[in-house]
């Protein structure tokens, strides 16, 4: 069996507002090493809830999580932060871009912020991501200058500058249309299989999903299916 | 030049809102500015005042005080089972003159903390010219000696003050003295005190300080004349005046000069005590104004800070999402406190030294006093920054901290 990338088990988490409920039921879950993954399920099911579990923003929650073999469960806030920042690229259900920066500089800074490479280094390699999505023209833009499509492309851009050993997308796709959204795949597809980087997307594009290599079902806050 | 990640940020949210930022480092200019205003006027008038003071007083003045008991000597070693002598200084007569006051000189200028020690003899006289007849008193003193300690000859408007030392029976009066009796240089004019005889002396000089009341009634003799005049003998002295190399060490080394001779030895401190009291009081309204400032500067960061937080919360959640740490959002946003603190400062110290400046142009023209005492004292400066970085940061603390503690699921879960 391949390594695996990210191992939840038996995770539950309840909201106290209004009243207790359980949002995530005992939910075990297992993605190895360059899997393309998507999770799919109705709406209020739980999607967004797990994937921020997963990414190790929320720690509220029960179970524990692996990421690359290493409990993260009950590690300390900042090392959790230098884990996303250097092994998670996450990518939000709507842009969630800095507006006061220009795109190239949205793109630039989980980079900067890890200190790996050189400011040079940096510009450069932001300047190919966003290539990669055709918009590099908007490079020296406000980034709210730009439209919601393409400013979910800078998005994506951001969330692959450090090549996170895993990608998570909350609908990444969810403001693109059909041209572009086959471009975030092929891409997404690209990473997974040349690159063996890891990807668990939550979609609504029944397309998007069967096409990835595993479908997670969700229902109610526990998994129904686990794909293949 | 590399600047790191968390300050391009800080610098950017602040470029972002440039006239907020320019307000608020507006306040903080202000606040300096006047810091820096205020401690250089209060400083030139506490330290104009002093030297006016020191023109006239010794740092430390020795003399036997009449007093009704005196028993701390003994106290010190038989504690409550001493006994205490009571006399009446109106009863019995006591000399008013130091016990052996040459010998004191000379042990007192031995030591180290004492930089010049001279005595006096003071004689309270009525000066006589016709039939004018006016109260004063007469200073015997070496004249070299006192113009070393309170520069004499800055008071000198006729005459020199070396002639005390020339001329017999010469005398240095003061020109409130001289304006009443009409009396000038060369004149003469009768000296008579409550124990001699009157005498008849010259006057070789005219003196005027700021202050009238002395100008009124003070003249100066030789030493040796006073003497005569009080009808006295060589070793009789009333004062010994001295001078210490720091003035502010004055009531320690009166407290020890008490204790070596058994006489009363006055600092200036408590010879001027309604100057203390006053440089007090001013120190309090200074500090209660420069309080007032630095607060609304003060809340002049807190507040755009706290409206950059409110405004920012989503990218702060978004930057925390991508791996920024709670320290380094904290970072970015002290540095934005930090930045606005460091810009009004500069302006403020600048601006602070220009103020300073043009007041200490402003025309007085009161006694000596010719234009408004300003002191450029550099720790003042230095103090303005750090009171201005304290108070940055200080401000910028808790809204950083707020920053810091966004949770970025609530946030992004909207
Ligand atoms: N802050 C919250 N407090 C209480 N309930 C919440 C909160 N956020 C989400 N929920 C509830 O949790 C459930 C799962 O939400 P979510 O994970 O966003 O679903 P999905 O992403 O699958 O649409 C929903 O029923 C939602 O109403
Ligand atoms: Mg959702």
């Amino acid at each position: 069996m391949a390594e695996s990338a990210l191992k939840a088990t038996n995770i539950t988490k309840y909201f106290h507002d209004p009243v207790t409920i359980p949002v995530l039921k005992n939910i075990s879950l297992d993605v190895h090493k360059g899997e393309f993954v998507s999770i799919v399920g109705k709406s209020g099911c739980g999607k967004s809830t797990l994937l921020y579990v997963l990414s190790t923003m929320d720690t509220d929650y029960e179970g524990s999580l692996d990421i690359n073999g290493t409990l993260v469960t009950g590690k300390s806030l900042n090392a959790l932060a230098k884990i996303r920042n250097a092994s998670i690229g996450f990518v939000f259900q709507f842009h969630y871009l800095l507006p006061d920066f220009t795109c190239l500089k949205n793109v630039m800074i989980p980079a900067l912020r890890l200190g790996k490479l050189s400011y040079k280094e940096v510009e450069e390699k932001a300047y190919e991501k966003l290539k990669m999505f055709g918009v590099e023209d908007q490079a020296l833009k406000r980034a709210d200058k730009l439209s919601g499509g393409q400013q979910q492309r800078v998005a994506i851009a951001r969330a692959l500058i450090n090549d996170p050993a895993i990608i998570m997308g909350d609908e990444p796709t969810g403001n693109l249309d059909s041209k572009n959204t086959g471009i975030v795949f092929d891409l997404f597809q690209k990473l997974s299989k040349e690159f063996g980087q890891t990807l668990i997307t939550v979609t609504h594009d029944e397309d998007f999903a069967r096409r990835s290599d595993r479908i997670i079902e969700m229902a109610d806050g526990e998994i129904k299916s686990h794909g293949k | 030049m590399k600047i790191s990640v968390n300050t391009e940020i800080a610098l950017t949210y602040l470029s972002a809102r440039k006239k907020q930022t320019a307000v608020a480092s507006l306040g903080v200019m202000f606040g300096i500015s006047m810091f820096i205003f205020m401690q250089s006027l209060m400083k030139g008038t506490n330290d104009y005042f002093e030297k006016m003071s020191f023109n006239s007083t010794p740092h430390i003045r020795l003399y036997s005080e009449n007093k009704v008991a005196d028993n701390h000597i003994l106290k010190g070693f038989l504690k409550d089972s001493s006994v205490k002598m009571l006399t009446n200084p109106k009863q019995l007569i006591q000399t008013q003159g130091l016990n052996n006051p040459y010998g004191l000189v000379k042990e007192i200028s031995k030591y180290p903390r004492v930089a010049n020690v001279t005595p006096q003899v003071t004689a309270m006289v009525i000066y006589t010219s016709g039939s004018v007849q006016i109260n004063g008193n007469v200073a015997g003193v070496d004249i070299d000696q006192e113009n070393k300690m309170f520069d004499v000859q800055s008071n000198m408007v006729a005459g020199n003050l070396h002639d005390l030392n020339r001329v017999n029976n010469g005398l240095l009066i003061g020109k409130g003295v001289a304006d009443k009796l009409s009396l000038h240089l060369g004149d003469n004019i009768t000296v008579t005190s409550g124990t001699g005889s009157p005498t008849i002396m010259r006057i070789v000089g005219i003196f005027a300080t700021t202050i009238k009341q002395i100008d009124e009634t003070k003249s100066y003799a030789n030493i040796v004349q006073a003497q005569n005049l009080l009808g006295k003998d060589r070793s009789y002295v009333t004062d010994i005046k001295i001078n210490v190399k720091d003035y502010n060490s004055a009531p320690s080394v009166a407290k020890d000069l008490e204790t070596l001779t058994g006489y009363k030895a006055e600092d200036w401190v408590q010879a001027n005590e309604q100057i203390k009291a006053a440089f007090k009081i001013r120190a309090v309204i200074l500090n209660s104004v420069i309080g007032v400032l630095l607060l609304v500067a003060g809340f002049g960061i807190y507040n755009i800070l706290n409206m950059t937080i409110y405004e920012k919360i989503k990218e702060i959640a978004i930057l925390k999402a991508q791996g920024f740490s709670g320290p380094s959002v904290t970072s970015i946003f002290l540095q934005q406190a930090l930045f606005i603190g460091l810009l009004g400062g500069l302006i403020g110290v600048s601006f602070g030294y220009l103020i300073t400046l043009m007041v200490s142009h402003i025309y007085i023209g009161a006694g000596t006093l010719k234009y408004l005492p300003m002191s450029f004292y550099t720790p003042h400066y230095i103090e303005a920054i750090i009171f201005g970085i304290l108070t940055t940061v200080a401000a910028g603390f808790f809204p950083a901290r707020k920053a810091s503690k966004v949770d970025p699921v609530t946030i992004i879960r909207g």
